[in-house]
């Protein structure tokens, strides 16, 4: 029973076992040709193409390093305020001519009891700074352990962390933890980073823009340099709401205050916006009606994804859909959509070839071909052999065929019988 | 893969991170010595006294913590850090692919069916719970459709963990007729390891009984199978130091837990490995193709938005290799229905329109092989199918 070779597609391990002992012909477009090459490749061109995987892995390790940068930074902000305002506070005093004693005394104290509170904080920041720089090693190291041994369940673990990726960026956190968790991949996915996130978006969904312009002062250098106005989006959108509530006194003591600085980049945006007083929330005038739409909230929640992703150095899109693209667009073929289409390829089940539509075709330099009954690829170690009627199928299938039917072949798909000498050989270039 | 450079490189940010955290400290604690010093001389001081006592103390005090510096003490060891923070991510920007969207079409992929995708890919990894969880939270309720197939799958599986073969028999028989026309034998595979278990656990007479009945429809269809089986009986009891011990081994139940695995993906008409997993990880192979792709193609955006076919090949596994594609050595084209691959009398295949190019369309007129020497006529071509 266990003499039979399966013709599984996960052989890999026994094709690879076969190309140490056949020696590498490696003769540039021969060794491409001849698809058992593929699977007989030396281990260095599966090596590279792992290699080449991982170079992918960008925003795994960017992102934790992003947020342990924030802390760091922030941390040392504290410190700086703290300082500074204790250094003036003594400076205070100093220069004060009608301190009394019992004041200084006062005064002193609660600066001594500030800095108490400062190391504190300190001692807190230094442990997230820890824990982060933690998971930041993990990230390299969980890069460094993938190789050949590993390689189906590291891959099973990428498909989980794609997944989590996804999750988040859907706002289906119960999903995102409960799947890091179940896994135990907590320090490889970024659901801390996204929790910052959850309260703005959340808020937005309300209706609400503090969190939002709170996260917007906290990266204000960053949010500056990627020229963003996601800021002013914001703004426009508090005076609609004054607009909307008819509270036009107030909405042009906001628009002096807040949408007047962005006048010399935005000016066509503000004027637009500043016409809305001159219309009401009610206005069927469509320049103006868009404005006064609920979808604009959805429209701001949407926009900060985009600036959160950029900020922390991720891609706009989820990683998911990155992958399925490039998968569906390698694995797509004319022959994904004909009925007899095997059900292990993806492109064989509506979903998938629904996504697949806008998607283009593969492209092929050279033949392969799959033996129609054992699946396995036909190539000079497996050549294949002609029926008579034109139906070909691998030497392998073949022979087994001829054993155990004395010589006779018949051909699966037209129920021709025939003699295993009637048939010949193609060479496929 | 060689992450040493970029690992030594993150090393520096803890611990030019560590100094810096370390002279903060230091500065606060020198602060707040000072200022406990000028506190406690304060205090000390005669209530009676005059005012100008306590203000000179605190005239001092400025003075020492203006001579500290504090603050250019702090930016001092920031500016290390700086250095080692700016370092990493241009490093990482290097050495990986800082944007994997680039080759990404501006499509909208339709958020159910991608829904639909995942919730399946939980329930057929037997995530039950996560599945649930995800279906409510995407509110997606029709994606539980596969969830009730899995479920049954699972059964099966859990219950032949514990050396339960009840459910899968049941599953078997249930589907007898399509199992056999797709050409299973896990019908008797299952029944063996039954009789295997019967025999070790209740005995010859019990084992016999079971054979009888179970058994017997295979003896024609598979007979040296069933001879060997009915071999097994004269070693009851013993069967481990027997010429039949191989079919105690335990490999024999993993084996058939993967055939149930796959024969019931099969007839449900579902894959073996989930589609999700085998679609990611063609994306993971063929994407490196796809950006180094984009790289040449900076400026042809559009074209890429709109066109049909890779302008490239993506060398993917052979695991992702479905369908026999036939790709003619002369014209380089991909055999279809309309050009269809032909086998030359001398064993060489090409396409149907190359052979009518080097017949010049005289069907009579015999032309050489591109690839030997021999001289093939056209209608002696035969077309091949795949």
């Amino acid at each position: 029973m266990e003499m039979e070779t399966d013709a599984l597609p996960n052989g890999n391990s026994q094709a690879s076992a076969g190309s140490a002992a056949s020696t590498g012909t490696n003769e540039g477009a021969l060794a491409i040709v001849a698809v058992g090459a593929v699977s007989a490749a030396p281990p260095s061109s599966q090596m590279n193409k792992l290699a080449e995987s991982l170079k992918l892995e960008h925003q795994f390790l960017r992102v934790p390093f992003e947020h342990y940068k924030k802390t760091i930074r922030s941390n040392h902000r504290i410190v700086e305020k703290e300082v500074s305002a204790v250094i003036s506070g003594v400076g205070e005093a100093a220069d004060s001519t009608d301190l009394s004693h019992d004041d200084a005394v006062q005064h002193l104290s609660s600066l001594v009891s500030r800095l108490q509170g400062l190391k504190r904080k300190l001692e807190d920041g230094s442990k997230t700074e820890h824990l982060q720089a933690q998971r930041c090693k993990a990230r390299l190291d969980h890069l460094e352990s993938a190789d050949s041994e590993n390689i189906s369940e590291w891959n099973s673990t990428r498909l989980k962390r794609i997944l989590v990726d996804y999750m988040l960026r859907m706002s289906f956190y119960d999903t995102a933890s409960k799947l890091a968790q179940d896994s135990n991949i907590q320090d490889l996915v970024d659901i801390e980073v996204f929790s910052e996130a959850k309260k703005v978006i959340d808020a937005l969904q309300n209706k609400e823009v503090t969190p939002a312009l709170a996260w917007c002062a906290d990266n204000k250098s960053r949010l500056k340099k990627s020229k963003s106005k996601f800021e002013f989006q914001l703004r426009l959108q508090e005076f609609i709401e004054l607009v909307r509530s008819e509270n036009n006194v107030r909405a042009i003591a906001y628009a002096r205050k807040y949408l007047a600085p962005w006048g010399a980049t935005h000016m066509k945006e503000l004027q637009r916006v500043m016409a809305t007083l001159a219309f009401k929330s009610n206005t069927e005038c469509p320049t103006y009606k868009v404005l006064f739409e609920s979808k604009q909230w959805e429209y701001l929640a949407e926009q900060f994804k985009q600036e959160f992703c950029r900020l922390y150095g991720m891609t706009l899109e989820p990683l998911l859909n990155i992958y399925l693209q490039a998968g569906l667009s390698a694995l797509k073929t004319p022959f994904c959509y004909e009925d007899d289409c095997t059900k292990e390829d993806p492109l064989s089940q509506e979903s998938f070839r629904k996504l697949a539509s806008p998607l283009p075709f593969s492209k092929q330099h050279h033949s392969k071909l799959v033996c129609y009954i054992t699946k396995e690829l036909m190539d000079t170690e497996n050549p294949p052999l002609v029926l008579p009627n034109g139906y070909v199928y691998s030497t392998k299938a073949i022979e087994e065929m001829a054993k155990k039917n004395n010589g006779k072949i018949t051909c699966p798909r037209t129920g021709l019988v025939c003699n295993y000498t009637d048939l010949v050989k193609a060479y496929i270039s | 893969m060689e992450l040493n450079t970029i690992k030594e490189a993150f090393d520096r940010v803890p611990k030019k991170q560590k100094l810096s955290s370390s002279k903060s400290q230091e500065i606060v604690e020198q602060i707040e010595l000072e200022i406990e010093q000028a506190l406690s001389r304060i205090q000390s001081i005669d209530d009676t006294a005059s005012q100008t006592d306590h203000s000179l103390i605190l005239g001092e005090l400025k003075a020492k913590l203006k001579e500290i510096t504090p603050l250019s003490q702090l930016e001092a060891t920031q500016k290390e850090l700086n250095v080692a923070l700016s370092k990493y991510p241009k490093l990482l920007e290097k050495t990986f692919n800082p944007d994997i969207s680039k080759a990404y079409r501006n499509v909208d992929f339709d958020i159910h069916t991608v829904n639909q995708i995942i919730a399946s890919h939980f329930y057929r990894e037997g995530q039950f719970d996560l599945g649930d969880c995800f279906v409510n939270e995407a509110a997606e309720p029709e994606a539980q459709a596969a969830k009730s197939s899995f479920s049954e799958m699972y059964q099966i599986l859990e219950a032949m963990k514990l050396r339960n073969l009840e459910p899968a028999l049941k599953w078997a028989a249930c589907n007898h007729e399509q199992l056999k026309q797709n050409g299973s034998d896990i019908e008797l595979k299952l029944h063996r390891l039954q009789f295997v278990e019967i025999l070790q656990r209740k005995g010859r007479d019990e084992a016999l009984k079971y054979a009888r009945t179970f058994l017997t429809p295979f003896a024609t269809s598979h007979m040296a199978e069933f001879q060997k089986l009915m071999g097994c009986l004269l070693w009851a009891g013993k069967l481990d130091s027997s010429p039949y011990s191989e079919l105690l081994s335990p490999m024999h139940w993993d084996k058939l837990s993967e055939e149930v695995t796959r024969h019931f993906c099969n007839l449900i008409g579902q894959s073996f490995e989930s589609p999700l997993s085998v679609t990611i990880a063609a994306g993971v192979q063929g994407l490196p193709t796809l950006l180094k792709l984009m790289n040449v193609m900076t400026g042809k955006k559009q074209e890429w938005q709109t066109m049909k076919q890779l302008p490239v090949p993506v060398d993917l596994d052979r695991e992702f290799q479905f369908h026999s594609i036939f790709v003619c050595p002369v014209s380089r084209d991909q055999a279809s229905e309309e050009n269809p691959p032909m086998l030359l009398s001398c064993g060489h295949v090409l396409c149907k329109q190359s052979i009518t190019k080097l017949s010049k369309n005289n069907s009579t007129r015999p032309f050489k092989c591109p690839y030997c020497p021999s001289e093939v006529e056209v209608g002696q071509c035969r077309q091949l199918f795949f």
